[in-house]
């Protein structure tokens, strides 16, 4: 079996040819854009230069940049699994860096735990506060270096010393004795704050801040935010609302595949097109696979119609016809990812009908997998993969009661058909009885990928597929979609890579905020088109675009 | 996945008819009938005390645990309370712990019987109890395990662990010397090892067997349950290739421990139990296994409990004594059932 | 096939990074060849069963120093071939209904639960199946009831996990003191014997010099072997265990299963309770008194991992043996039973501990491996 499109040849997407030069040049990473630091005066208090952090498999942060000066805000912005966590979790001292440099107000530093992190003065606030709920702001606040003598806490002066930082936050309204587990999250965020001021931060990190927070309260975290850095605390700030970005940000670090592809943006002045296409765009000139000449029209495969979760998404209507690639563009939090689960039945649908070849389906997973359903979920080791078995285990997952006989299985011709995808897929290790954790992100997801190989799959649904890929292995993923596509095997695809959504798909539809608000053959649309639609919601007003 | 439903559905209901048959089966199979429990009921024959006297409400205490002796005690109690027209039983469930007995202890004293028969969990534990009951005015016969403090009961009786060990080694020290055996190896089956009442029987067994200069070879506990018994056996007869005695403490036990010895095949001891289980005194009746005899903890004391409480409850004494009153303390001898005797003791079994 | 395999590198526009991101990862190749080379000689060691394989050499080493330590220790005894086989007999029939007990607990723990009703189950069946009414059909109604009563438990654990959704911990805790609590209702509390001939000779009976309680032991090893390591029951119990949500999502229902293996469980208790029944000739409510302890301490030092995903029957087998033989040894030797609960807990955390170092030398090699060949 030949899982690629006969005769198809390694051409450049058409998007690629028209990159723009300084965009490159910027992605590239080797000559970062720098922007005059005009708006910020204060001095350097963390830098570091070509941070790397691989765990098994992965390459976490690969050559990471960052500037961050006293009394300024500085955004970070990057999609997920661009790497933003675990540089949070590397300068908060719970992981170390492989190589790279660390200077903390100039001098080369390493943080063994996050205790020395905090001691340095660098404090974390958490997306999920890490509070104590039953015990009182106060003791939240001074949690692991309670004021004491002798061994006893002096309970008087930690709810003086909490009352006055609370004051400085302009909450004197919160009372140090208060259970932490009866105030609202923003009061929650502003007792995380304090811990961080009870241990003369220098630094404050703050992962999705307003994530939590409804959004009277956003002006009020702003207001904090800005009292901080007047004090010349300096403060990182993640968010993946552009409209905050402008409003607090003094900076912009953008990170994708775990390397800084722009640093020190102007974070006001900085054209929303570029922030999203660094963030989002290729930081490597992508080879697709051509399409096929003629459009397929196969047989109508997936029906969709209406189908609704609430707070997801809305009344979602597409259908993938045989031999046909769907894509779906938009961006983390446009209900794409859930909208993949409920076709697949992983999730209930609230409202609305999935169809199989005019069959309506029946709810759960079972049923999807004998209508001749498949997926490759966005997490491959949490949703995917058993780790510690063996790679032919992985990929005949699925499908190993098949080649079973009265229950028993039969291994040799597991083993064999594993080869068979191995070869297929070009599958480095080839050693299919080695442990799947063994091999590459890239490896991984082709066993993912070649799970759905075997036995009938008539739909394909892929939710970011070549997420921390590396090129090599993205490439080849993308002949295998496209082989498979011209087998007649349908395939739904979610990326929120915009240039891989056309590059691959035949048709497009673009998500916002769990609708759908536009379809369209691939060709009819460009990545800057595609782009604006994706982030209507977050486009700033008057921002040049 | 249609086409499969009819098929399924049958097999479906093929199994619901096997599932209802068994549920069936097995809802008769839990009937024990044929093997009713005996009790130990004995109302005194003779004397002023038989007559029914003035109305006492007994409050009964003992705890709930899976053995065959305290289960005889609560049955005892119970048959013996129905003897007498003049008592009216208040059983209160003495839960899984000391705690819990506690707290069902409290809510029996708040309504005021007359006097309360109380075997609780642990005499240590307790004790606190027996002192607010006593000093609520409510006699307190503690049954067994005993009180330290002696303010905290009117009355105790109880068992005679050391004795039990005294009785088990003189009966086998006996059998030895008529047998001429010199430099004897004595196996030991104890019940759960923590238990002081476990270390007093063995406390007894090893002084008597030292006066005579013997000693015990190897001890191996069980936990008073069959399982345990067999096991503890079995590992004795491998750490012992050739035993002349083993005094296994505890006939409830002992069931296991026969079991043992059916499957080692091994006769070449003679074998004294405790407690005295009717099984055993039948074993010993019939004199065709290794069990010779048996030492008496009886549970009977549950049923003399009673009669006292009642005799405490009307103010009277024991009609044999010349005292006006029941007297503070009575320790029940531990007796030897041999085959000699085990048909008068037969009925005391349990 | 290559010419349609694009080749990077040859890409036009490649950005200048030379460090980052080579098209084809130079430590996989190198790997690879590696793998090529060295996986017919280390297959063994490095095969899905390698780990479990040298983790049972360890179990089997420890076993032999305590043979050692009893030999050294009664030598009186071991110098007598004939008792160091009806030792070793002993040893093995002690091991037995713990044994088959703890069969079914490796299921369930590898399929990422745990059952603590496991002694209580035993104890219902084997009370239930020597009811005066059950004894009354005879041996086959005895063992029917026994089986039955064990798997009707199982099933309703299952349930009240997979369907009921209650955590495994809290379901068959609920059941230990249910169970037990039932036993002690049809018991009456009072130990009931057994007067069945054939049942009781199971425990006496014995088969080319070897006790029949072994064989069914073996047996019961044997299929628990057959069904984890050969068929779809045990791929889906590895699949449940290691990952519940990828197995999900690879189409595996996993509610069913999850019912299926407390059941299996269960069947495993009756199948012991009539072995225990056997072996004490009676049955009685607190019979099996924490043998769900028993049960998991032998897994865990056995190497199935408490989330489950990994596990061996050899292990769970080799980890009962163990704590049986502790007992032989402390018996021979006429130790307190008080220093063998010390040296039982001491061993279960030293099996652990070794794991652990194991396990994480094993990563760190294959970790090594990767970087140093790039």
């Amino acid at each position: 079996m030949n899982l690629r499109s006969p005769g198809a040849k390694p051409t450049v997407s058409e998007e690629e040819t028209v990159a723009q030069p300084e965009e490159n040049a910027a992605v590239a990473g080797a000559s970062l854009v720098e922007a005059p630091a005009d708006t910020v005066a204060g001095e350097v208090v963390l830098r570091l230069t070509d941070v790397v952090k691989t765990f098994p498999g992965v390459r976490a942060l690969d050559g990471v940049q960052l500037e961050v000066r006293a009394g300024e805000v500085h955004c970070l912005l990057g999609q997920n699994g661009a790497g933003k966590s675990t540089l949070i979790k590397v300068l908060a001292g719970v992981h170390q860096p492989d190589s790279g440099l660390i200077e903390w107000r100039g001098e080369p530093t390493t943080f063994a735990n996050p205790q020395a992190a905090m001691r340095a003065g660098i404090a974390t606030i958490y997306q999920e506060l890490d509070l104590v709920e039953d015990l009182s702001v106060g003791e939240n606040a001074f949690l692991g270096h309670e004021p004491r003598r002798l061994g006893f806490v002096r309970r008087g002066q930690m709810v003086r010393r909490t009352r006055q930082i609370l004051g400085r936050l302009g909450h004197g309204d919160i009372h140090p004795k208060r259970m932490v587990r009866a105030l609202p999250a923003a009061g929650k965020q502003i007792v995380s704050m304090a811990r961080a001021l009870s241990h003369e931060a220098r630094l404050i990190i703050m992962d999705e801040p307003s994530a939590v927070l409804a959004h009277d309260e956003v002006g009020n975290l702003f207001r904090i935010i800005r009292e901080l850095t007047a004090q010349g605390i300096a403060v990182i700030y993640i968010s993946h609302r552009l409209e905050e970005i402008r409003e607090i940000g003094d900076r912009v670090t953008v990170l994708k595949d775990g390397r800084t592809t722009a640093a020190n943006l102007p974070a006001r002045d900085t054209p929303t097109r570029d922030l999203v296409s660094r963030m989002t765009g290729r930081s490597i000139e992508y080879v697709f696979p051509e399409r096929p000449a003629a459009g397929p029209a196969g047989a109508e495969l997936l029906q969709v119609e209406g189908l609704t979760r609430a707070g997801e998404f809305a009344d979602v209507s597409l259908d993938v016809r045989a031999g046909e690639i769907v894509g779906i563009a938009g961006l983390v939090g446009s209900g794409r990812s859930e909208l993949l689960e409920t076709i697949y039945g992983a999730r209930r649908a609230d409202a609305g009908t999935v169809r199989m070849a005019g069959r309506a389906l029946r709810a759960g997973v079972g049923a999807a997998v004998r209508a001749g359903m498949g997926m490759a979920p966005e997490e491959r080791k949490s949703q995917a993969l058993l780790l510690g078995e063996p790679i032919y285990r992985n990929v005949t997952l699925s499908t190993f009661s098949r080649y079973a006989r009265f229950g028993f299985t039969n291994v040799a011709a597991e083993q064999a058909e594993a080869n068979r995808i191995a070869d297929d897929l070009e599958l480095r290790p080839r050693d299919v009885r080695r442990p799947v954790r063994t091999l590459s992100g890239g490896n991984q997801q082709k066993v993912v990928v070649g799970r759905w190989l075997l036995g009938d799959t008539k739909l394909l649904l892929l939710d970011e597929p070549t997420r921390g890929v590396d090129i090599g292995a993205r490439a080849e993923l993308y002949q295998v979609i496209r082989g498979l596509a011209a087998q007649g095997v349908g395939v739904l695809l979610v990326s929120s890579e915009v240039p891989e959504v056309l590059g691959l798909a035949d048709r497009v539809l673009v998500m916002r905020e769990g609708r759908v608000v536009r379809e369209a053959p691939a060709g009819e649309l460009d990545e800057n088109t595609v782009l604006d639609l994706v982030m209507a919601g977050s486009l700033m007003e008057g921002a040049p675009a | 996945m249609t086409q499969h439903s009819p098929d399924l559905s049958r097999r479906r209901m093929l199994f619901g008819g096997v599932a209802v048959g068994a549920g069936v089966l097995l809802a008769g199979c839990t009937s024990n009938e044929s093997s009713p429990t005996t009790a130990q009921t004995k109302a005194a024959a003779t004397g002023v005390n038989n007559e029914p006297g003035k109305k006492v409400v007994i409050g009964f205490s003992a705890p709930a645990d899976d053995h065959g002796w305290i289960a005889a005690i609560t049955n005892n109690a119970k048959a013996q309370a129905g003897a007498f027209s003049d008592v009216e039983l208040k059983p209160v469930a003495a839960g899984a712990d000391p705690a819990a007995q506690r707290a069902a202890l409290s809510t029996l004293v708040s309504q005021k019987p007359d006097v309360i028969v109380v075997l609780p969990h642990d005499g240590k534990e307790l004790n606190a109890f027996g002192l607010e009951a006593m000093t609520a005015g409510i006699p307190v016969v503690n049954l067994d395990r005993a009180f330290p403090d002696a303010r905290a009961y009117r009355l105790q009786i109880k068992g005679d662990n050391y004795g039990m060990g005294v009785a088990a080694a003189t009966y086998i020290i006996a059998q030895l010397k008529a047998k001429g055996v010199s430099n004897p190896i004595i196996g030991e089956i104890p019940g759960i090892d923590a238990l002081e009442l476990t270390q007093e029987r063995s406390k007894g067994f090893n002084d008597t067997l030292a006066a005579s200069g013997f000693k015990v070879a190897n001890r191996r506990p069980a936990e008073f349950t069959v399982d345990s018994g067999q096991q503890a056996a079995t590992g004795l007869f491998q750490a012992l290739p050739k035993i002349d005695a083993i005094w296994n403490h505890d006939d409830d036990q002992g069931v296991g421990v026969m079991a043992a010895i059916n499957q080692s095949g091994r006769k070449e001891f003679f074998m004294v139990g405790g407690a005295g289980s009717k099984k055993a005194m039948e074993d010993i009746q019939a004199d065709n296994t290794v069990l010779k005899a048996t030492v008496t903890y009886s549970p009977s004391m549950a049923s003399s409990a009673i009669s006292l409480a009642r005799l405490i409850g009307q103010g009277k004494g024991m009609s044999d004594l010349v005292e006006l009153q029941v007297p503070k303390e009575i320790v029940l001898a531990s007796e030897t059932i041999t085959k000699e005797n085990a048909s008068s003791y037969l009925k005391l079994g349990f | 096939m290559s010419d349609a395999t694009p080749t990077p590198t040859a890409t036009p526009e490649r950005p200048q990074l030379p460090a980052q991101s080579p098209p084809v990862d130079p430590a996989e190749t190198a790997v690879a060849s590696e793998a090529a080379t060295t996986s017919n000689r280390l297959s063994w060691w490095r095969g899905d069963s390698g780990e479990g394989a040298r983790r049972n050499l360890g179990l089997i080493g420890v076993l032999v120093v305590l043979v050692i330590i009893g030999a050294v220790s009664r030598w009186d005894l071991y110098s007598n071939p004939d008792w160091v086989w009806d030792n070793t007999l002993t040893i093995l029939k002690l091991a037995s209904v713990v044994g088959v007990v703890t069969v079914g607990m490796t299921f369930v723990i590898i399929g990422g639960g745990i059952d603590l009703s496991v002694g209580a189950i035993v104890a219902l069946s084997a009370v239930w199946a020597t009811t005066v009414a059950t004894q009354s059909y005879g041996a086959g109604g005895m063992i029917f009831t026994a089986l039955v009563v064990g798997l009707s438990v199982g099933v309703v654990n299952g349930i009240l996990i997979s369907y009921g959704r209650l955590v495994p911990f809290i379901a068959t805790l609920a059941m230990l003191v249910a169970a037990r609590g039932l036993a002690a209702e049809i018991s009456n509390k009072q130990t009931q014997l057994s007067n069945n001939t054939f049942i009781n000779n199971i425990a006496s009976e014995k088969v080319l010099g070897i006790p029949l309680l072994v064989y069914i032991l073996a047996a019961v090893v044997a299929a628990g072997w057959v069904l984890l390591n050969r068929t779809t029951f045990g791929r889906r119990t590895v699949a449940v265990g290691g990952n519940p949500e990828a197995a999900r999502l690879a189409g595996i229902n996993v509610r069913r299963h999850t019912l299926l293996l407390y059941a299996l469980s269960g069947l495993c208790c009756g199948i012991a309770a009539i072995m225990l029944t056997a072996q004490a000739n009676s049955a009685q409510a607190a019979t099996a008194n924490l043998y769900e302890l028993d049960a998991i301490a032998a897994a865990i030092i056995g190497g199935t991992l408490l989330s489950g995903g990994r596990g061996t029957i050899i292990g769970s087998l080799l980890g009962v043996i163990i704590f049986s033989t502790i007992t032989n040894l402390f018996a021979i030797n006429g130790l307190s039973s008080e220093a063998q609960n010390m040296v039982k807990g001491g061993i279960i955390v030293a099996a652990v501990l070794v794991q652990q170092v194991q396990f994480r030398s094993i990563t760190q090699f294959l970790g090594r491996n990767r970087l140093t060949s790039s």
